[in-house]
């Protein structure tokens, strides 16, 4: 039955899918590796193949891995921080305290806001409220932009992206809980497992599945950064908070040097790949089953 | 219960949405409106006196339509007006597409000659014409309008490419009545012709309780072009001899250590951050702020150009007013053309087309160009409509705001200098960090010029 319809089925339902997923994922891939050995300019009708030229030029962009070691930073800061936070909200939401779907949807919002229009709410808020209320009381904190100081941008950058991004995994870690059986913890709760041991020895384990997710998420979206970096700092004050995705467009755009800046973006593609993918290997290992 | 909970829970939930966009709105407004040319300003329109048009019209174009790719927001609308007003005199329609925020124009025509369909016409910086006329520019070297634009054509190998649609001007703006009333005297801008002169000004005006009365932009743009591109450009006051300058220190035939322009610049900026009312925190200035620091008098000086003037008018400055440029002084001799003369040069080029253009679309194109240098009509809307200094000198009209307006006189009254410095697109982000370091103190002149010679000896 299977192998009799199998071509026909497989026609109708995958190969619109998998059209559309080779002519907008696969081909423009390829085309860019291509792109990564010629010399192409953006414009010139000509592209010369320049084998792995564009790779040395990578090398000597000591500006490009710069950018990726704050990068490193900025994901492990984002997904720990992230990650802790959304966990432990999403633990006192799925309690039942009063009012907390109000709190699920207020952690939520600041998802809703996209990264360019927010990080210039936050410019604002960074540049002139902290200001102005550094003036009024006197607190050294405050008494500057953030903004203007290397150490405090990647601070506000750290800030403001743990603020957008731990409501969705609020809501990812509050699916998880929600889904937990009650029997375990009730199994749980007789055999005298209490706060700590609980949740390391019986919850953890059965939020493997949504811890997975989440990090995944996290690591994949810390790496590639790039709206809330452009609004927010704009690689400000002096170039020094410039992130990995950033480089690539400036590289490419404003610099035009095309084969350089792809030559990057695919550096960075495979060391987010590799990343990811030895991550979610590693948190699969650990999910188990209720 | 349940379902009043739920209810009250949405309400509030849509409560909080609409306040964060309230928030959202507040934020754009007030966080970057920093933006000099926001495309939904209400602009007045000038009348324009449309009954004499001696200008002869190829009725056998009736009916092509070119398209126009616009870079310069602020006159998205006065562009599409003139448009309209070209289609109903000649039968042509010009389709105007403006650069959306966030593009740059040289990626935006990129991309869509990439898919097959570039504009007919595009108007674009002139380092972006460089780098695309020969590959894609038509030749408009025949054009009637170049015996106009004397002096301010670009040439690429000895053919013009492009048309020259502004120009535009920099220096240090000043208030002038807030400098007549703290020092109680008229002020006359001609009297200021050295950095002492200048410097023996700002501490008039910190005696009279000015307390810092300059303003000064962080934005790499500034810092990183405005500001640095002196040091090319006033090598000797010309374009020739920027582009001469640049050559040599590339070649590394110009040390900057020991080239006089380098320090005379850096003394300059030092006296700007002196006197800066940001002095405390450079890099934390706003731009928005300065605009109103200046119209309200807690400044005197802003260095800028004269694109700031929708600034300054959002801030509360009245076209009756009085605001001009003074040089960017260099030393200390009167008779040095640095401290006489301020920099103004085209700044926008309009290139045709050359590739994918049929010949009846770049036949309207061109028309469409001369149509704005010799008619009537299109001279006044280039002027009035547009609110251009233009660089045609057979056009009478006179710009109306105190900037422009004052960038117009000295260019007649020959107190300018028409030097602009060819240099490579990441000239002003690369450098314009590098300044914003010596900006905030955080490196001294020795750094800056090593990053400025380490950028030119990577460049090819």
């Amino acid at each position: 039955m299977r192998t009799k319809h199998g071509g026909k089925e497989f026609c109708m339902f995958a190969l619109p899918g998998l059209f559309c997923f080779l002519a907008v994922v696969i081909v423009p891939f390829i085309y860019g590796v291509y792109l990564t050995l010629t010399d192409w300019d953006g414009v010139a009708s000509v592209k010369n193949f320049v084998g792995l030229e564009n790779f040395g030029g990578v090398m000597r962009d000591s500006q490009f891995w710069t950018s990726l070691l704050l990068t490193f930073k900025y994901v492990v800061f984002v997904v720990v921080i992230v990650n802790v936070i959304a966990f432990a909200i999403a633990y006192l939401l799925t309690r039942g305290i009063k009012g907390q779907n109000f709190f699920r949807a207020g952690f939520f919002t600041p998802n809703l806001i996209g990264g360019i229009v927010l990080g210039y709410i936050w410019q604002f808020v960074f540049s002139r409220v902290f200001v102005s209320i550094g003036e009024t009381t006197g607190w050294k904190l405050f008494e500057a932009s953030w903004l203007s100081d290397p150490t405090n941008a990647f601070v506000a950058l750290v800030v403001v992206s743990v603020w957008q991004l731990s409501g969705y995994m609020i809501l990812i870690y509050v699916a998880g809980f929600m889904g937990l059986n009650e029997d375990v913890m009730e199994a749980a709760s007789i055999d005298g497992a209490t706060g700590w041991v609980k949740l390391k020895s019986i919850i953890l384990p059965l939020m493997m599945s949504s811890i997975t997710i989440c990090l995944f998420l996290t690591l994949s979206r810390a790496f590639m950064v790039y709206d809330v970096n452009l609004s927010l700092t704009g690689g400000a004050p002096y170039g020094t908070t410039e992130m990995a995705a950033m480089h690539v467009y400036e590289k490419a755009f404003t610099s035009r040097q095309f084969g350089v800046g792809q030559a990057e973006a695919l550096i960075l593609f495979i060391i987010v790949a590799v990343i990811s993918g030895l991550q979610v290997y590693l948190t699969k290992k650990q999910e188990v089953e209720a | 219960m349940k379902k009043r909970f739920a209810s009250r829970v949405l309400t509030l939930g849509i409560a909080a949405a609409l306040m964060l966009t309230m928030l959202t709105g507040c934020g754009v407004r007030f966080g970057f409106a920093s933006d000099p040319d926001d495309p939904n300003e209400e602009e007045k329109t000038v009348p324009i006196d449309t009954s004499i048009d001696t200008f002869e019209y190829d009725t056998s174009l009736e009916g092509t339509s070119i398209t126009l790719l616009n870079s310069k927001a602020e006159i998205q609308t006065a562009l599409e007006e003139m448009g309209k007003v070209f289609e109903e005199k000649s039968g042509v329609h010009v389709e105007v597409m403006p650069v959306t925020d966030g593009d740059s124009p040289y990626t935006k025509v990129v991309s869509l000659y990439n898919s097959g369909t570039p504009p007919t016409l595009m108007i674009l910086d002139t380092t972006d014409v460089i780098a695309l006329a020969e590959e894609k520019g038509e030749d408009l070297s025949g054009e009637p309008w170049t015996a106009q634009a004397e002096g301010y054509l670009t040439t690429v190998n000895g053919k013009v490419y492009s048309f020259p649609l502004c120009i535009e001007g920099r220096g240090i703006i000043y208030n002038q009545k807030v400098i007549e009333d703290a020092l109680g005297e008229t002020f006359d801008p001609k009297t200021i012709q050295t950095q002492d002169d200048f410097v023996e000004l700002l501490d008039r005006l910190v005696d009279a309780g000015i307390e810092k009365p300059i303003s000064l932009a962080k934005d790499d743009w500034s810092v990183g072009a405005h500001h640095l591109q002196y040091i090319y450009e006033t090598y000797d006051g010309t374009s020739d001899g920027a582009a001469e300058a640049i050559e040599e220190i590339k070649a590394g035939d110009l040390d900057l250590n020991k080239y006089d322009r380098m320090s005379e610049f850096l003394d300059m900026f030092d006296i700007l951050k002196k006197y800066n009312v940001a002095k405390a925190d450079p890099l934390g200035a706003d731009y928005d702020e300065m605009a109103i620091d200046l119209v309200d008098g807690k400044t005197a000086f802003w260095f800028n150009g004269n694109w700031a003037w929708p600034n300054l008018q959002d801030a509360g400055a009245e076209e009756d007013e009085a605001y001009g440029f003074l040089p960017y002084f260099m030393n200390n001799d009167p008779d040095d053309f640095a401290n006489q003369k301020i920099q103004a040069s085209p700044s926008k080029q309009v290139m045709l087309d050359g590739q994918v253009a049929t010949e009846e679309e770049k036949a309207a194109a061109k028309e469409f160009l001369n149509w704005i240098v010799f008619s009537e009509i299109g001279q006044q809307m280039l002027v009035k409509t547009c609110n251009i200094i233009p660089p045609f000198q057979n056009n009478p009209y006179e710009p109306s705001d105190p900037l422009s307006k004052n960038i117009y006189e000295q260019v007649h009254a020959g107190t300018t200098f028409n030097a602009s410095a060819i240099v490579p697109n990441d000239h002003w982000s690369v450098l314009g960090a590098a300044m914003q370091k010596y900006m905030a103190d955080r490196c001294d002149r020795k750094e800056l010029i090593r990053d400025i010679e380490d950028y030119w000896a990577e460049q090819e």
